[in-house]
């Protein structure tokens, strides 16, 4: 837009050839932005005045302080408790696999990656539904454990936070294991080895070189299966108990049962919050990452 | 170093058969931001010509091909080519053929559907485009390779292909930039004959850019030689090497030798030039004023050597390498290492008082102050 | 490879490790799959007897997945046109114009992908049900386009991002014009992933939940709402079965993009863009 005001002088057709390009990438980029505009900005806007909205009109932030008392409370902290054991839970799962691939040759890190990518394009409620078989009272867990004569079996893995934790791990996995991929294949192993040959030992090499090098990953990996499982509730809800309702389920129920939209409202501004903050540290570690590349480029 | 002697002049090409037009640039220039990438170039090419830029990279060479070619906008200056304006027009309007460095042959069509492409863009009638994809294939060796996928050629037969594709629809002027770039030596001289074999025989007008300054001179009836986004000179290769008019034309084509001085006076045909080393040295006139600090540029190719002391400067010769029937020595004068290329048979030992000498019309000088 | 050598133990630990993940990951769904030919289709594993009964249930007169499965086959098949179609425009202006403010642009399309899906789905709720939109097809797929198109999108970026645009400066330097080049260049050479994204939007719109769940009615189900409303309240042994079928479908997809890719092959470079989150993450919110 700069260049185009400020050649008019001497080339105002020029002016217009080079808006050519540019009007064309307007009339191109205009569907898409025009809708999600109407069917992804404005209802979202939507949600936050309703949000906001009193029950004879005025503002009002009484939906938040129901949203953030009580009961409600409650649901508020067992789905960050369950976004963070998961996401905790999938970093570590998913470094041990990123890592064994990452030391694969690239014919079977492609095979294992295509069953690491599999599964995640089929519906979760179909994985979720492939648990609930397998770890039920009789399921193929159980039957295992029983068995094999453990004490206390058999065990109640379904309809607590252990199910649910187990059927949201598997959920987010894919995704640590696709970014800790990545970010593995990228280290040159050539340092490791001139961390070797320095006189480290393993594990010194493993904590003062490798660890540093992925770390930034590890933050973008955990972080975004946070993120993604703050507004998940198919597991939680066909996997837990009462104890595990999550805030999107509360969503749901308030939404579907109670008509109680205003409460809703307030509820997903407070998850969309939340996603926002979790971007803005995912924005934080991977500028920390960039500068950290920069630095080793240098 | 080629014979000059065998490059054709311009006027060699008679007009009448000729399938190209006259191509005409005039101050062009073109910045990005602050960066001027071309500035000032102006050049009038005959019908049926073959001109070369050769310059450095970042000298304007491509800028300048891309602006004709309408893949980048001028800021000012226009080009016409058969007296038509093309400067505004979209590059598919401007009914010229590109030869591009990486070929850009289409990779979902064959051999013969990329050549058959800018025919049926023309509208041509099948049994036509069969004959000249034919014709146009035997004419560059690759008969019976219409059926073949680009990626199953080689880099040669791939850029043979992209020639192709840009003859076969005539155009009046092709532009090639650096189209031999990403070969070797030995396809890249099988090439040049080539191409400047089609370019005689069709009378084709070809502008080509490249940064080899022996493909250049091999190729080419004039060279635009290009430094920091302008024409240093314009010219016959000949006029290139024998009447250089910066010293950057002369090092870049020639690599001559340069020696500082200053002008003692003008004789008639000569400018005399006193040599830092105390010695007189005879030169092409030069205008400027005695007493102005100059250098004196004369082709290695173009001394001689003769009696210590009969020159215009003596020396002791520090090596002596043959390159074929030639030998490149070196001369150490005055603590100045001159280069200097005589037949083999005349080659001095190391170790060899010699003095060199050079035709006055061989010596250009150079005030100071011009730039180079 | 330059590197460590691993003890033998270490090796032996990590690769008995990443099998254990690998068969964590696999499990549900081949024991879905095994399941649903079980004569016990919600029980037992391993099946005791085989049969191919529950598959002939789900089509079986006044079963309500036949209902469903044409609901959300529709509903996909409208959100592919839209997410294509929108997907396609998107990724010229992307890549092959100037665009201001284009990373803002290229931001707007991503973020539906890291939003939570059910504050999406609660958006769109609150602006069908006041149009009694609740259950219509076409609201279903307007809302599934949201989360199709940006994936779309981002294929479509790399694959046009893969076509290197000398190709078309050079059908240009011949006299194409701009359709010419579309049509006979841009097009061919970007077949493979204009499929894809085809078939990535069918396939996310197919399994969507989050979005159906909200603007279905109880008349009008898609698949995965139907499967969900079952596990939930109702133990409908047809329900392993055609959670068996939705794998297929997921499997069937995947195994044509591959197709494409592979019948493409030698055009483009690079792994196509299979995980969208992931990609935002790893690229670090990086501008087109």
């Amino acid at each position: 837009m700069a260049i185009a005001s400020a050649s008019i002088a001497p080339g105002g057709l020029r002016a217009l050839l080079r808006s050519r390009r540019t009007r064309a990438g307007l009339l191109n980029a205009a569907p898409i932005v025009l809708y999600l505009l109407i069917l992804f900005v404005y209802p979202i806007f939507g949600t936050l005045l309703l949000s906001l909205k009193g029950e004879n009109g005025g503002l009002t932030l009484h939906w938040y302080a129901d949203a953030l008392s009580g009961s409600n409370f409650e649901v508020l902290l067992t789905t960050l408790r369950i976004s963070g054991e998961t996401a905790v839970l999938s970093l570590l799962i998913g470094f041990v696999l990123a890592y064994a691939v990452s030391r694969l040759r690239p014919v079977w890190a492609g095979l294992v990656m295509v069953i690491v990518v599999v599964p995640h394009f089929i519906s979760a409620l179909v994985r979720t539904y492939g648990w609930i078989i397998l770890l039920g009272e009789h399921g193929l867990v159980n039957n295992l454990l029983v068995k094999l004569h453990l004490p206390g079996t058999p065990f109640s893995l379904l309809y607590n936070e252990l199910g649910v934790i187990i059927g949201t791990t598997s959920v987010m996995l894919p995704y640590t294991v696709l970014v800790l991929y990545g970010v593995m294949r990228s280290v040159d192993r050539r340092l490791l080895a001139a961390a070797a040959s320095m006189g480290a030992g393993r594990l010194v090499t493993f904590r003062r070189v490798y660890l540093p090098l992925v770390a930034p990953g590890m933050a973008t990996a955990g972080l975004l299966s946070f993120i993604l499982c703050l507004g998940y509730y198919l597991t939680p809800a066909l996997m837990g108990g009462p104890k595990q309702t999550v805030v999107a389920s509360l969503i749901d129920q308030q939404v579907m049962k109670q008509n109680q939209w205003n409460g809703a409202a307030a509820l997903g501004v407070i998850l969309l919050l939340l996603t926002f903050a979790g971007l803005l540290l995912l924005r934080l570690a991977s500028r920390i990452g960039a500068s950290a590349r920069t630095r080793r480029a240098a | 170093m080629p014979e000059l002697d065998v490059l054709p002049e311009p006027a060699t090409v008679a007009s009448g058969q000729c399938t190209g037009k006259a191509v005409s640039v005039v101050s062009l220039r073109k910045a990005y931001g602050d960066i001027v990438a071309v500035e000032d170039a102006s050049m009038e090419i005959a019908a049926g010509e073959f001109v070369t830029f050769l310059g450095a990279s970042g000298s304007g060479k491509t800028t300048t091909l891309m602006m004709i070619a309408g893949f980048v906008e001028p800021d000012s200056g226009t080009i016409t080519v058969g007296g038509r304006d093309i400067t505004r027009l979209a590059p598919q309007k401007r009914d010229l053929g590109f030869v591009f460095q990486q070929y850009l042959l289409f990779p979902h069509m064959t051999v013969g559907e990329n050549i058959a492409f800018p025919l049926q863009l023309r509208g041509v009638p099948k049994d036509e485009i069969r004959r000249r994809v034919g014709e146009t294939l035997e004419m560059v060796g690759l008969a019976g390779y219409a059926r073949r996928k680009p990626r199953e050629l080689s880099g040669g037969q791939q850029q043979r292909v992209a020639l192709c594709r840009a003859l076969v629809y005539r155009p009046p002027v092709i532009l090639m930039d650096e189209p031999l770039g990403a070969l070797d030596k030995k396809l890249r001289d099988q090439l040049q004959t080539e191409i400047k074999n089609i370019q005689v025989e069709l009378g084709l007008t070809v502008i080509y850019v490249t940064h080899d300054q022996e493909e250049a001179l091999v190729l080419s009836d004039r060279i635009a030689v290009m430094r920091d986004g302008r024409i240093d000179q314009f010219d016959t290769p000949r006029e290139l090497f024998e009447r250089p008019r910066t010293p950057f034309v002369a090092d870049f084509l020639g690599a001559a030798n340069f020696l500082p001085g200053r002008i003692e006076g003008h004789t008639g045909e000569q400018t005399l030039v006193r040599l830092n080393s105390g010695s007189l040295l005879p030169a092409r006139p030069h205008p400027h004023t005695p007493g102005t600090a100059a250098t004196a540029a004369v082709q290695p190719g173009r001394l001689d050597l003769c009696p210590p002391g009969d020159g215009f400067c003596a020396g002791t010769v520090r090596s002596v390498t043959y390159v074929g029937t030639l030998v490149r020595m070196q001369v150490e004068t005055g603590g100045q290492v001159v280069r200097a290329e005589l037949p083999a048979n005349r080659a001095p030992a190391t170790g060899d008082q010699v003095g060199l000498t050079a035709d006055p019309a061989d010596v250009t000088v150079f005030a100071s102050d011009e730039d180079g | 490879m330059i590197g460590l050598r691993s003890t033998w133990t270490g090796r032996i630990t990590l690769t008995i490790a990443s099998a254990l993940i690998l068969v964590f990951l696999a499990l549900p769904i081949v024991l879905i799959v095994v399941t649903s030919f079980g004569s016990d289709a919600l029980g037992a594993f391993p099946p005791q007897s085989w049969t191919l009964g529950w598959y002939r249930a789900i089509f079986a007169d006044g079963s309500k997945w036949p209902a469903a499965l044409s609901l959300s086959a529709l509903v996909a098949t409208i959100t592919t046109v839209f997410s294509v179609g929108l997907g396609i425009t998107a990724a010229t202006a992307l890549t092959r114009s100037e665009l201001p403010l284009r990373s803002a642009v290229y931001g707007l399309v991503l973020a539906p992908l890291l939003i939570p899906q059910v504050v999406i789905a609660l958006g769109l709720f609150l602006i069908f049900e006041p149009a009694s939109m609740l259950g219509s097809p076409l609201a279903i797929a307007l809302g599934h386009t949201v989360l199709a198109a940006p994936i779309a999108v981002m294929i479509l970026v790399a694959t046009l991002r893969g076509i290197d645009e000398r190709l078309e400066d050079a059908a240009a330097s011949m006299g194409a014009g701009r359709a010419t080049i579309a049509r006979r260049i841009t097009f061919p050479l970007a077949a493979p992933g204009i499929v894809a994204a085809a078939i990535f939007s069918f396939i996310t719109s197919f399994d969507e939940f989050f979005i159906a769940q909200f603007l279905s009615t109880t008349n009008t189900t898609t698949l995965p709402v139907q499967v969900f409303n079952v596990l939930e309240f109702d133990a409908d042994p047809t329900v392993t079965a055609v959670s068996a079928l939705l794998i297929a479908v997921a499997v069937l997809a995947l195994v044509l993009i591959g197709l494409a890719r592979w019948l493409g092959a030698g055009k483009q470079s690079g792994l196509l863009p299979v995980e969208p989150a992931a990609g935002i993450a790893v690229s670090g919110g990086e501008t087109v």
